[in-house]
């Protein structure tokens, strides 16, 4: 039985009070928001207990990080110490998008490590396996697919991107529109020039009642994949974006229905006045859903500084509903992220999301940013480490600091320490 | 005669054809913003070799930063070389916040290093000043500190940040409602001791008149300063905050009454869903004087990465409304930056610069996206790196971060998503 099943027979599982003592909330609200499918807990059943994440309504917004190898860089031990990396920065979720090298073994390797849920997409590595085996991605057979996913969900992956909401509707619109960057989601790229050259409709989507039962087999969260997010912030909500996010509405009714749990993954590239919209048009076509969101960039301009312009979208979007945030690391469109932009990725969207938690008036955010103050107020440094986003950092910086003398403070004889004693402040003199 | 009476009488000056040429917009559009007073032009008569930028509604947003000797810490040479970082990185203003050392010798360099506007806190000098005179800043005299003021205008600083509205009332309602943060402003925390002290009202506040007439006599514009800027989310927008912008809103009226250019100061800390607010109020209540936020950051948590805060602040904050952001640096809250911090502080806030200005559809600005965009969809790297807000960082990354070899990047390898997608869709094969 999924989780959702179990929950709507008004069954209360572990993963269900788990996710509740960490949120601070009753234990109903999880099990009815995965009833009605705008929570989700992703969790294989074929994985052991972990630190399960609930994503959706009424929650913290939580982070993903991708990590993985490449064809042109296959480092197991430096995707080992990427994947540390995220859980000691405080991710909630990773994906492991390799394609390079031994996929098969990496993600083992990941699901053994991992302590948090992870995710894949499979397409990936069908369409690398097609290459390999067939010459081609696009003599890759649904067949590979389907037996691609159904490896992977054997591993005990916990959810799965996949590209259900692309079909031929979606790619008429596509070519009609006249994209500035097209396609951009690689999966997406990968159906796009399968279907097209085949000249066949998305397996993905003509035979997802296959997908879901493989998917209820193993409770895998499906993460609907968003094949033609906006790449560029002239692409974001055209039509085709509209038509390929109703068609996920429609899958995403499928898979609730069934009692599979379903989330959304978003954009891309949208400028601040699209956000908002987008937010609520895709919970209102997705019946709820969670919305999974890669950034999203508020500026296409600035390649080497993505996590900011990321942190931007992801803060406003957060605010305005987004439940999951994709991280994006400074390499973002120049190249594979090292250990150092993977880390500087996950804070800045973590600060994103705490931004965004504080905008929704999240008591639990606004207790730490409010001892911050105190802290800062008593000029607590330990205090102020310790509660802060990056604390190894903040020790760094802090410790730098007391060895320097900013001000000659002069005791009573300095009128900072004047406005203090009015204002009941203890300002330790130095 | 100050450039705000040339553009009140209809005339328009150099300056003013500068912005317009820069700015892409219309001369007249500029002299009747200039004249209304929500357009500022930063430009002190004496000031040499400067080239003018405007802030104000209708143009692009701007970014200030901020450099300055702090203790034992800094040097003249050290804080040169940081205006020479900031200005590379392409700063629109800068603004000399030095409160030890040879206050004079350091602005004298700032306004010769930069072609931006300069902008610096004469109360910080005459706090500096003081100690060393007296013994303690408690004892400064208003005449010093007046005298301070009309030796900076006279050396030629653009801007001069006054904590003018910071009065005694406002204190004791801080005091009243129960600040979490009363003393975040270096300036204002020693105004307020001071005011305390001595019982007496803000002198900034009392005679501001003289304040007038100095930056009336210099051209000077006038940056109203915020003695209550919230330094905790929890702060934003209490009682202080906003008795002191109604106070600003009377001040803004009397620098236009002399014909003094005027732009208000503000935020902090605030809490993400009250950016467009604080925005919002200070347009009203200050009639559209140009807004100068520094930051804003959105969490109090962020240490070390002040930055990225107050990139998201600013860019909310500039797209409600604020022309001017101030940046933050990585150090905010810790100690001062270093060259790598200042350029990283100054880009981040540029980011946030130009994501408003795309959201608020500014004619132009859109344009620059889509050239970046459409080099992207080619793969075009020189031409992408060209157009990055800081090429010689794009050009590391792609260099560090993936293999010469690579058509695409390292991120998908020889899996292109653009690659792919261009071969399928490049060649006009219908779908029926």
């Amino acid at each position: 039985m999924t989780l959702v099943l179990a929950a709507r027979s008004g069954e209360i599982t572990p993963e269900m009070e788990w996710v509740a003592d960490r949120e601070s909330v009753h234990v109903d609200v999880i099990r009815r928001g995965l009833a009605e499918g705008t929570i989700v807990i992703p969790r294989n059943i074929k994985r052991k207990q972990f630190n399960y994440s609930g994503i959706g309504q009424g929650l913290r917004i939580k982070v993903n990080a991708l990590i993985g190898t490449s064809s042109d860089r296959t480092d197991w031990a430096m995707e080992e110490r990427k994947l540390a990396g995220v859980e000691s920065t405080g991710c909630d979720a990773m994906m492991d998008l390799s394609t390079g090298g031994n996929i098969d073994g990496m993600r083992r390797l990941i699901l053994s490590k991992a302590n948090i849920p992870v995710g894949s997409v499979p397409i990936y590595q069908a369409a690398i396996e097609a290459i390999e085996r067939r010459g081609s991605i696009v003599k890759m057979t649904a067949e590979d697919m389907f037996t691609t996913i159904e490896k992977q969900a054997a591993d005990g992956i916990d959810f799965m991107a996949i590209h259900s909401a692309l079909n031929f509707d979606v790619l008429k619109r596509l070519q009609y529109t006249g994209r500035v960057t097209d396609v951009v989601s690689r999966g997406g790229a990968f159906l796009t020039g399968w279907m097209l050259h085949n000249d066949q409709e998305n397996p993905l989507y003509e035979q997802f009642d296959r997908l879901l039962e493989i998917l209820k087999t193993y409770d895998i969260t499906l993460s609907m994949g968003d094949a033609i997010r906006p790449g560029s912030t002239a692409d974001s909500l055209d039509s085709a974006q509209l038509e390929g996010l109703i068609v996920a509405g429609e899958l995403v009714a499928r898979a609730q229905a069934v009692g599979v749990q379903v989330m959304v993954e978003g954009p891309g590239h949208v400028p601040m006045n699209h956000i908002e919209s987008t937010m609520l048009l895709q919970k209102r076509i997705c019946h709820g859903a969670p919305y999974f969101i890669l950034g999203n960039l508020a500026t296409d301009i600035a390649p080497g500084y993505d996590h900011i312009t990321a942190a931007i979208g992801g803060a406003l979007a957060g605010a305005s509903g987004a439940d999951f945030l994709c991280y994006v690391t400074p390499a973002e469109h120049l190249g594979l992220p090292t250990e150092q932009d993977v880390k500087d990725g996950a804070i800045a969207a973590r600060i994103a999301a705490h931004a965004a938690d504080l905008a929704k008036g999240n008591k639990k955010a606004w207790e730490r940013d409010m001892q911050m103050a105190l802290a800062r107020v008593t000029s607590n440094l330990e205090r102020q480490i310790s509660l802060s986003i990056d604390p190894e950092k903040a020790r760094a910086m802090l410790g730098a600091m007391h060895k320097e003398n900013c001000c000659a403070i002069c005791g009573e004889e300095c009128a900072v320490w004047v406005a203090a004693k009015y204002f009941g402040i203890a300002l330790p003199i130095t | 005669m100050t450039l705000m009476c040339y553009a009140r009488k209809g005339k328009s000056t150099p300056e003013m054809e500068q912005v317009a040429a820069e700015e892409n917009v219309s001369l007249k559009f500029v002299v009747e913003g200039v004249a209304a007073g929500n357009i500022v032009i930063p430009r002190n008569k004496n000031r040499k070799n400067i080239k003018p930028i405007g802030i104000g509604a209708g143009l692009k947003t701007k970014v200030s930063a901020s450099v300055g000797i702090h203790g034992s810490n800094g040097s003249i040479a050290s804080e040169t070389a940081k205006i020479q970082a900031a200005v590379e990185a392409g700063t629109h203003s800068i603004m000399d916040l030095s409160v030890s050392g040879d206050i004079n010798a350091m602005r004298k360099q700032t306004l010769i290093t930069t072609p931006t506007p300069v902008g610096t806190l004469p109360l910080y000098q005459a706090v500096a000043e003081a100690a060393q005179k007296y013994g303690s800043s408690l004892r400064m005299q208003e005449a010093d500190l007046f005298e301070v003021i009309e030796r900076q205008a006279a050396a030629g600083v653009d801007f001069l940040a006054l904590h003018c509205g910071t009065t005694m009332n406002i204190v004791e309602r801080a005091k009243q409602e129960g600040r979490i943060d009363p003393l975040v402003s270096y300036g204002g925390s020693h105004l307020i001791g001071w005011m305390i002290h001595n019982g007496r009202e803000n002198p900034l506040y009392e005679h501001y008149d003289r304040i007038l007439e100095i930056a009336r006599k210099h051209d000077v514009t006038v940056s109203l300063a915020d003695g209550m800027r919230p330094g905790c989310l929890a702060d934003s927008l209490d009682g202080a905050q906003v008795q002191e912008l109604v106070v600003l809103g009377e001040l803004v009226r009397r620098a236009r009454e002399a014909d003094v250019q005027v732009m208000v100061k503000g935020p902090g800390h605030v809490p993400l869903q009250l950016l467009k607010a604080t925005v919002m109020l200070q347009k009203s209540l200050c009639k559209g004087a140009p807004y100068f936020v520094f930051g804003p950051v959105v969490t109090d948590i962020s240490i070390g990465y002040d930055h990225i805060s107050a990139a998201i602040g600013g860019a909310i904050s500039a797209w409600a409304g604020a022309e001017f952001l101030c940046y933050v640096t990585a150090t905010e809250h810790v100690c001062l930056p270093d060259l790598g911090q200042v350029r990283e502080g100054v880009v981040a806030a540029l980011i946030a610069a130009h994501a408003a200005d795309l959201a608020k559809g500014l004619p132009g600005a859109a344009d620059w996206d889509l050239e970046l965009s459409k080099a992207r969809k080619k793969l075009d790297w020189q031409k992408q790196i060209e157009l990055a807000i800081d090429p010689q960082r794009a050009a590391f990354m792609r260099k560090t971060r993936s293999e010469e070899s690579s058509k695409g990047c390292a991120m998908c390898g020889k899996y292109c998503a653009m690659d792919v997608v261009s071969a399928y869709l490049g060649v006009a094969k219908q779908i029926c």
